[in-house]
């Protein structure tokens, strides 16, 4: 008998092609109803039980979306997550780690405010946060679905701190509450793990080797695949000190910066054990790039990298832009990789 | 001794309460009501945060830079030949800040805090101080494609924002304080940043600060101190290298000191803000003490700020012996 459990396992050992792997970074757009239903069950007007029947209902949808356009490697989407730090921290609908909690409104920029995190007390595992959506969407496809947490330091960086003496007590405190979960999504029969930390250059001469301990606590002697995505501010501070993270893969916003990460990894080479997940499409336009325009970016790229060791996604999470946009985006780059590996006569 | 603010106060605050100014933003961008309209509610806010920093026994106030998109647009947008272009991260915040684009020279061409002092004088029982961001922060900040130097992008900041200063003393400003905050990131520029800020308020009759925030003044502190400027505002929450630049100079300016932590919502209770202040006047008298958060309080939600606002004016009677 086949159960769920070894069919997943199935759909994460399967052979993947073995050349630019197209993947995604995580989030996608939420659908209206989905936005809407959100907005009731925070004032108390919807149970949470029909919050999780529409949130699987718009995952399905995200998987199914992603087999058709192509994609070799999904993600569910992140349709239950608001805030990949507040969903961990308080947020209505989320799984929250013990000790935190959701603070008042601050400002971001702008007329945008957010609801920030508060480490009130000692970090605390609450069991699985993240493992149940997980196999939902690993067993709507056969294709590998990717676990999907927030790094040890972002999560700390985005919060308030009222617990900790030190920064550093919190990132390592919250680095073994990280490790837990990506121990149960293991468990669960997840292979690829993404751990993403956004927040890792915001101070990189104080605080980079932290970030790296905080990695190290995270994933050391896992037996797991596991990549990081890192992306908004300046990506060149933390290079090459980045290939110091114990990760398979580290993924970068290329396009938003027009490939200028590939002058970096011309002048320090990129760690010959590490893949490179390459951003090709900006997910901060609405505009939907030209089809040679993203392969000429993949091209690029391929003057220093071998397809082998290339994955490539849009650059970040899709979930600011509209469906029809998300959609356009991942369509192009498929089409993209299509040409280029139709191109170099590789499969 | 006094207790002060550093510049920004939270414009909104949490339920029940209503959050009115970002209502009333989103209101004004969907078209429903005019920029007069929203200017009205701006007001409102502005005398409500006045009231706010009072209520919590603050001595010299701000008017909360309740107009401010962020510490350098406000000022940006106003000067000849600069766009306001993409977003960008404020230092080692999450908060972001829009990069104002030098296309040319830039240009003072009129008031632009005047008003808004005038407006929060009027409003306040307490007196107020003049708020103006940096010409080296302002230039740091910006994406130069005109000048090619950020020295002399710097130096024209200040020579334009000279006439801003003018003008705010000549409408009464007694306190004028620049916030300039990245003079502490780029220690090898203190040279640039010394000269802009002494050729911007070159002249000014009125008193004077200069601050600076989430980082220390280590080896730079000398050259502030040799500054013609009254007050040096340095952070010993986030900047605890202060502690030790303090030890190691004659500190004979006043002092702001950012004792309360603005970047966090861990309360200080007013006994250790008396102890703070008890460290602070082994270096410094208390008649050239100034106490503080330790930047603006826009980091934390409304509420959290003033309780810290309530703890620091409290710590400050105690540290005096008053009964609070």
């Amino acid at each position: 008998m086949v159960t769920e459990q070894t069919r997943n396992q199935n759909a994460q050992a399967q052979n993947l092609t073995n050349t630019l792997i197209t993947n995604a970074v995580g989030s996608y757009p939420k659908p209206d109803y989905l936005a809407k239903a959100r907005t009731q069950f925070s004032q108390g007007k919807i149970d949470r039980a029909e919050l999780e029947k529409l949130e699987r209902q718009a995952t399905e949808y995200w998987i199914r979306t992603q087999e058709r356009i192509g994609l070799d490697v999904l993600v569910h989407g992140e349709m239950e997550r608001g805030d990949m730090v507040a969903y961990f921290a308080g947020e209505p609908g989320g799984n929250t780690i013990g000790g935190m909690k959701l603070g008042g409104l601050v400002r971001s920029y702008g007329n945008r405010y957010y609801h920030k995190p508060i480490i009130v007390d000692k970090l605390t595992f609450p069991g699985p946060m993240t493992v149940d959506m997980w196999r939902y969407a690993q067993g709507l496809t056969d294709r590998p679905v990717k676990g999907m947490l927030t790094g040890a330091y972002t999560m700390v960086e985005w919060s308030f701190d009222e617990h900790y003496p030190s920064r550093r007590e919190a990132v390592l405190d919250m680095a073994l509450i990280i490790r837990r979960e990506v121990e149960e999504l293991v468990m669960a029969g997840a292979k690829y793990i993404q751990i993403d930390e956004p927040a890792i250059h915001t101070r990189p001469d104080e605080d980079f080797d932290l970030a790296v301990e905080a990695m190290h606590v995270t994933v050391d002697g896992i037996d797991a695949e596991f990549h990081t995505h890192i992306c908004y501010g300046e990506v060149e501070k933390i290079y090459p000190d980045m290939l110091r993270l114990p990760v398979k893969q580290i993924h970068l916003a290329f396009k938003n910066t027009d490939f200028e990460y590939l002058d970096l990894m011309q002048q320090d080479t990129y760690s010959a054990d590490k893949d490179l997940g390459v951003g090709v499409t900006d997910i901060h336009t609405r505009f939907i790039e030209d089809v040679d325009d993203v392969k000429d970016g993949i091209r690029r790229t391929l003057k220093l990298f071998t397809p082998e060791r290339l994955w490539i996604y849009p650059d970040c999470g899709l979930k600011t832009r509209t469906i029809d946009e998300a959609e356009a985006k991942l369509q192009v780059m498929i089409d993209a990789v299509r040409d280029v590996k139709r191109e170099l006569q590789i499969s | 001794m006094q207790t002060t603010v550093v510049g920004n106060y939270p414009k909104i605050p949490n339920r029940p309460r209503p959050a009115r100014l970002r209502q009333a933003i989103n209101r004004r961008d969907r078209g429903e009501i005019t920029t007069d309209e929203l200017a009205r509610v701006q007001d409102e806010v502005t005398v409500e945060v006045i009231q706010e920093q009072i209520e919590a026994g603050i001595d010299v106030i701000t008017d909360g830079q309740v107009r401010w998109d962020d510490d350098q647009t406000y000022i940006m947008r106003n000067l000849g030949n600069v766009e306001i272009g993409a977003l960008q991260r404020y230092l080692d915040t999450n908060t972001y800040y829009r990069q104002a684009e030098i296309n040319g020279p830039v240009s003072w061409r009129g008031p632009i805090l005047v008003h808004d002092y005038l407006f929060a004088v009027k409003n306040s029982t307490q007196p107020v101080k003049a708020i103006i961001t940096g010409p080296y922060t302002l230039a740091a900040l910006s994406l130069d494609k005109h000048y090619g130097s950020r020295e002399k992008l710097a130096l024209a900041l200040a020579a334009e924002l000279r006439h801003e200063v003018q003008a705010l003393a000549a409408a009464g400003a007694t306190v004028i304080q620049i916030n300039d905050p990245v003079i502490v990131f780029n220690k090898d520029d203190i040279d640039l940043a010394c000269r802009a800020l002494a050729a911007m308020l070159d002249g000014v009759q009125a008193e004077t600060a200069v601050y600076t925030w989430f980082s220390n003044a280590d080896g730079m502190l000398p050259r502030l101190l040799d500054l013609p400027i009254d007050t040096i505002g340095l952070d010993f929450a986030s900047g605890r290298g202060n502690w030790e630049a303090l030890k190691s100079v004659r500190f004979d300016k006043k002092l702001g000191a950012g004792i309360v932590d603005g970047r966090n919502t861990r309360l200080e209770s007013p006994d250790q803000v008396s102890q703070s202040i008890k460290r602070l006047s082994e270096f410094v008298p208390p008649d050239r003490l100034h106490v503080n958060p330790s930047c603006g309080l826009e980091y934390v939600p409304r509420e959290v700020a003033f309780e810290k606002l309530k703890n620091l004016a409290q710590g400050a009677r105690l540290a005096e012996g008053v009964p609070a």
